[in-house]
């Protein structure tokens, strides 16, 4: 049984070798950190799962041992915070998570990678940097533009519908605007039982999308100028808009309904439309799951007054500062997020690689088309979008949780009656400047 | 040796015995000491500091050490938290003995079936938290709740009861005593055990009835297992988490926000870890107060019966 898993192990390690000879040649064809062990953590989702699954490729690789660790994102999330805030030498590589981006980027807790990129004898020409989406390099960029994360997700906020059939037979398209968005479920809430909307009630994610189509931002003008402006009545009349979707139009608890509930939600066709994450709504294509699949419809999320902006989330790897293994660090991640190991996940499935190669190529394309829908395609446009506009450079600016807080407790304020969307609004903005203030924001 | 122990009371056989006690306690002492005395001295400590893991060097210092205790005066959403664990902590614990106590009296005996029931009984108890918060999701989500469909069923739909800011707070309150009631039901069925029989008995003959075999004779017993219980679920009911977390996080609005949560938030979502300290400060102060404040109203003295 020994025998056979370093018989694999060894032949994995030859693919790989041959895969990238680049890295081969930097480790001069020895196990170059034999005897080194690697702390990966990251938060469980799909591509981590895949790299856990790749690790004994790696170690037969380079004889590092790898310790890889992912919990929850939650748990992940503040473990990483505190972990890198203390300069600690724990973790060797961590995931980047995008709400913390600028905070654990321009506090100095990452490496910057860029002298790694560039060093030919550490990474080879074609392991291809620029082959990262520029919308999703951003947001691993320090302010002084060096990159301290590799993206290894960037993926879209879109729209969905999992009944469409009740549209079409209502006699209309799918929704493009905010308007046609009520039209539409106007038409078609509680037919044959299925509610209208509902959505994550983390709003700072799902409601800041209308925000800005009605014309209101977070921030005056992100990340120089961080006074909120959740009070404007482009904000009031956007956050009124969208409480009404969940009042009006939601399941009965709408307001308490976490990602996945959604997702399951619309599987089972008790909820018609929704905007979430790509990788939640892929989820829907899943024919052994998915009693929806024949009846789906994707869009990108619907336009307003002053246009389209839909939400993006990026993920990377990177470095703590505190690593006492950077170079073995940045083999894992090269490995990690080589074109070969990236197209492997993309094969295996992977629905939101961040390299426009693995976008391009037509095995990803293919998976990516679920009844009819370009998945892919609508996540690109929205990524190259935000990149175009940067209007998601509000979500990475270190007091973000702070106002994502308020704007979560804001909409649920108006949907559950609680209050006006003024009052909510003139409250949550009352709060946030406080909260920012505290932060040692000069406003 | 034993010539000195009776010339030197203070060195003798009895001081080494204490000696040797003492030093056999003091490895447990200081374990004790590391485990709990130095992390709530930590807590003390960063309290009186800013602390602030987004710029950790620079904030832990002492030049203003009531800063966060003289925020959470002012801090609107603290007041209303605290207001929201009363409510909380009160109504639940009260549950909690009301349900416990009725169910040992009826459950008190020596019968396979009522001991079957009594087994039956503590299954809440030792679920994990975060699976019981799991099993209320799912009873208070009125698309999969079987509950919300039976009801639907005979014609009484209820609304969702997270999602009310009505309903919400009570909803917590609910799942919590389902979780904590057999505590008490086992912690007042072993008190049962011990009532004498003989008090009953007579006052039987003297033509008692059950209302006051258990008002005069039944109920005295166990009221200081009963204060026990209640001032244990108290302190636990502070630091309510895993409900609130899985079932409103917080909301709707901020209506289940207890204090317990909000220091949660404080430090994990926005790294105030000198605020979230102060909080949990005041939280143990309230609790050392409220334990003091029971063992004030004699409700567990024996002797004042």
């Amino acid at each position: 049984m020994t025998q056979r898993r370093h018989l694999l192990q060894a032949a994995s390690a030859l693919g790989a070798s041959a895969l990238l000879p680049g890295f081969a040649h930097a480790q001069s064809g020895a196990k170059k950190f034999q005897g080194v062990t690697l702390n990966v953590s990251t938060f469980s989702a799909a591509y981590p799962k895949l790299l856990q699954q790749y690790l004994p490729e790696f170690e037969a690789l380079t004889g590092a041992k790898v310790n890889y660790d992912a919990p929850s994102f939650p748990v992940y999330n503040q473990r990483a915070d505190l972990e890198l805030s203390t300069k600690g030498s724990a973790y060797d590589v961590v995931n980047v998570t995008f709400i913390y981006s600028s905070r654990w980027i321009n506090s100095g807790w990452l490496t910057p990678l860029d002298d790694f990129i560039k060093n030919p004898n550490l990474t080879p020409a074609d392991w291809d940097v620029n082959d990262f989406l520029p919308g999703a390099r951003a947001p691993e960029t320090g302010r002084d533009g060096k990159l301290y994360g590799i993206p290894w997700t960037a993926e879209a906020l879109l729209s969905a519908s999992s009944r469409f059939d009740l549209v079409q037979q209502a006699g209309l398209a799918y929704p493009d605007t905010t308007d046609d968005l009520v039209k539409v479920l106007r038409a078609v809430n509680k037919k044959e039982r299925v509610a209208g909307f509902v959505s994550d009630s983390h709003y700072g994610w799902t409601f800041v999308p209308y925000l800005h189509a009605f014309g209101g931002d977070v921030f005056r003008k992100a990340p120089d100028d961080l006074y909120p402006t959740l009070d404007t009545p482009e904000a009031i009349a956007a956050a009124e808009y969208y409480a009404s979707l969940l009042r009006e139009f939601g399941p009965d608890g709408a307001i308490t309904y976490t990602p996945d509930q959604v997702t399951q939600a619309l599987k089972l066709g008790r909820v018609n439309f929704t905007d979430a994450g790509q990788l939640h709504l892929a989820q829907l294509g899943d024919a052994a799951t998915s009693k929806t699949l024949k009846t789906l419809k994707f869009g990108q999320v619907p336009k307003g007054p002053a246009g389209r902006f839909p939400g993006t989330a990026v993920h990377g790897l990177g470095i703590p500062v505190g690593s006492k293994n950077k170079e073995a660090a940045w083999a894992f991640i090269q490995w990690a997020l080589s074109k070969q190991t990236t197209r492997k996940a993309v094969l295996a499935g992977y629905g939101s690689p961040a390299r426009r190669s693995d976008i391009d190529s037509q095995e990803f394309r293919a998976k990516q088309v679920i009844n009819g829908n370009d998945l892919a395609q609508l996540a690109l446009d929205s990524i190259e979008q935000a990149s175009r506009t940067g209007h998601m450079k509000y979500r990475t600016v270190s007091v973000y949780p702070q106002v994502d807080q308020q704007l979560n407790k804001a909409i649920a304020l108006i949907a559950s009656g609680q209050a006006s969307a003024r009052q909510a609004l003139q409250q949550a903005q009352a709060q946030s400047i406080t909260e920012l203030k505290r932060a040692g924001q000069n406003l | 040796m034993s010539t000195t122990l009776i010339l030197h009371p203070g060195t003798g056989w009895e001081a080494a015995r204490r000696r040797a006690f003492l030093w056999g306690l003091l490895p447990s002492l200081a374990v004790l000491l590391a485990i709990t005395l130095v992390p709530a001295a930590a807590l003390l400590v960063a309290s009186f500091t800013p602390l602030s893991l987004t710029d950790a060097a620079g904030t832990f210092r002492f030049d203003d050490p009531l800063v966060n205790y003289r925020h959470l005066l002012e801090d609107e959403r603290f007041l209303r938290s605290i207001a929201t664990q009363l409510k909380l902590s009160v109504s639940s614990v009260a549950l909690q003995l009301a349900v416990g106590l009725a169910l040992a009296l009826l459950l008190n005996g020596r019968s396979r079936l009522l001991a079957a029931t009594r087994t039956a009984f503590l299954v809440p108890m030792v679920l994990p938290p975060i699976v019981v918060a799991l099993i209320w999701k799912i009873l208070y989500t009125p698309d999969v709740s079987p509950v919300h469909r039976a009801l639907e069923a005979v014609g009484l739909p209820v609304r969702s009861l997270i999602a009310n800011p009505d309903t919400a707070l009570w909803a917590i309150s609910l799942a919590d005593t389902w979780q904590w009631f057999p505590f008490t039901m086992l912690m007042v069925l072993a008190a049962l055990q011990m009532v004498p029989d003989e008090p009953l008995e007579a006052a039987s003959l003297d033509g008692a009835n059950r209302w006051q075999l258990f008002r005069y004779i039944v109920f005295p017993h166990i009221r200081p297992v009963l204060v026990v219980c209640g001032l244990f679920r108290l302190i636990d009911s502070f630091k309510a988490f895993p409900l609130i977390y899985v079932l409103t996080d917080g909301g709707p609005g901020s209506v289940t926000e207890v204090t317990n949560y909000y220091g949660f938030i404080q430090a994990f979502n926005f790294s105030y870890w000198g605020y979230a300290s102060a909080i949990a400060m005041v939280i143990l102060a309230g609790v050392f107060a409220l334990s003091w404040l029971v063992g004030r109203l004699g409700w567990n003295d024996h002797d004042k019966r």
